[in-house]
């Protein structure tokens, strides 16, 4: 098969970008201990409000004893419970996302928190916010007629003045 | 404009092909500047997700 050796040589730096590209990940991830978020568990979504973890008093920030921070949010047509959150700048926060009933997305504009939730699986995220900020979470996958009003709200506090919430225990997972 | 001789034609086609080498290397520059900013500049200083 004849190439052009102009082409050939367009390939050959098409393949050392992508290389470059792939190789500067592969460090990273490997350097700072970056993986691709994934987490395979399952719920029963029909039943979410009796399970012990996305119970309705259990929904919210939560801090164990050992200082993780725990977000848990329900996602339902056409809202995310609890409406609003407070989490602190510059700490690892850790989102569990589960569906009640169809898919849904969730994404916080001018961050890296953006994930699938889907029903029958719980959706998990660790990220850590730079800045103090107020962020919207809007649903990004169209769910219904009211998809355009599912939306909630999330502040990041300084680390100084972030208090955490007075329930700190944690119900463990538990799910089915 | 003078139509161009055999000669000059000739030349012209055995010449390196400078301007596509340029184009060439300016779209990929382009393209890895643009990439390395977003990775470095947009998506870290944001946070990592795991």
């Amino acid at each position: 098969m004849h190439i052009d050796p102009l082409e050939k040589k367009w390939g050959y730096i098409s393949i050392g970008m992508a290389g470059l590209f792939v190789g500067i990940i592969m460090i990273d991830s490997f350097i700072h201990g970056i993986d691709a978020p994934s987490n395979v568990e399952t719920i029963n979504s029909a039943r979410l409000h009796l399970t012990k973890e996305f119970a309705e008093d259990n929904l919210g920030v939560q801090v164990d004893e050992k200082g993780k921070i725990t977000v848990r949010i329900v996602a339902a047509r056409y809202g995310f419970f609890p409406k609003h959150v407070t989490v602190p700048a510059e700490t690892p926060v850790t989102f569990r996302w589960a569906s009640m009933d169809v898919l849904h997305g969730v994404h916080m504009p001018m961050t890296n928190m953006s994930t699938m939730i889907v029903p029958g699986y719980v959706s998990e995220v660790t990220t850590s916010f730079p800045k103090p900020a107020k962020y919207p979470l809007l649903c990004n996958e169209y769910c219904g007629l009211g998809h355009d009003h599912m939306w909630s709200n999330i502040t990041v506090e300084a680390k100084e003045t972030w208090q955490a919430p007075s329930i700190t225990k944690t119900e463990e997972t538990g799910n089915e | 404009m003078k139509p161009l001789d055999e000669e000059q034609k000739k030349k012209i086609i055995e010449s390196p092909p400078v301007g596509t080498w340029t184009l060439m290397l300016v779209v990929g520059l382009s393209f890895v500047v643009g990439w390395l900013f977003l990775y470095y500049g947009v998506f870290l200083p944001r946070g990592a997700v795991n």
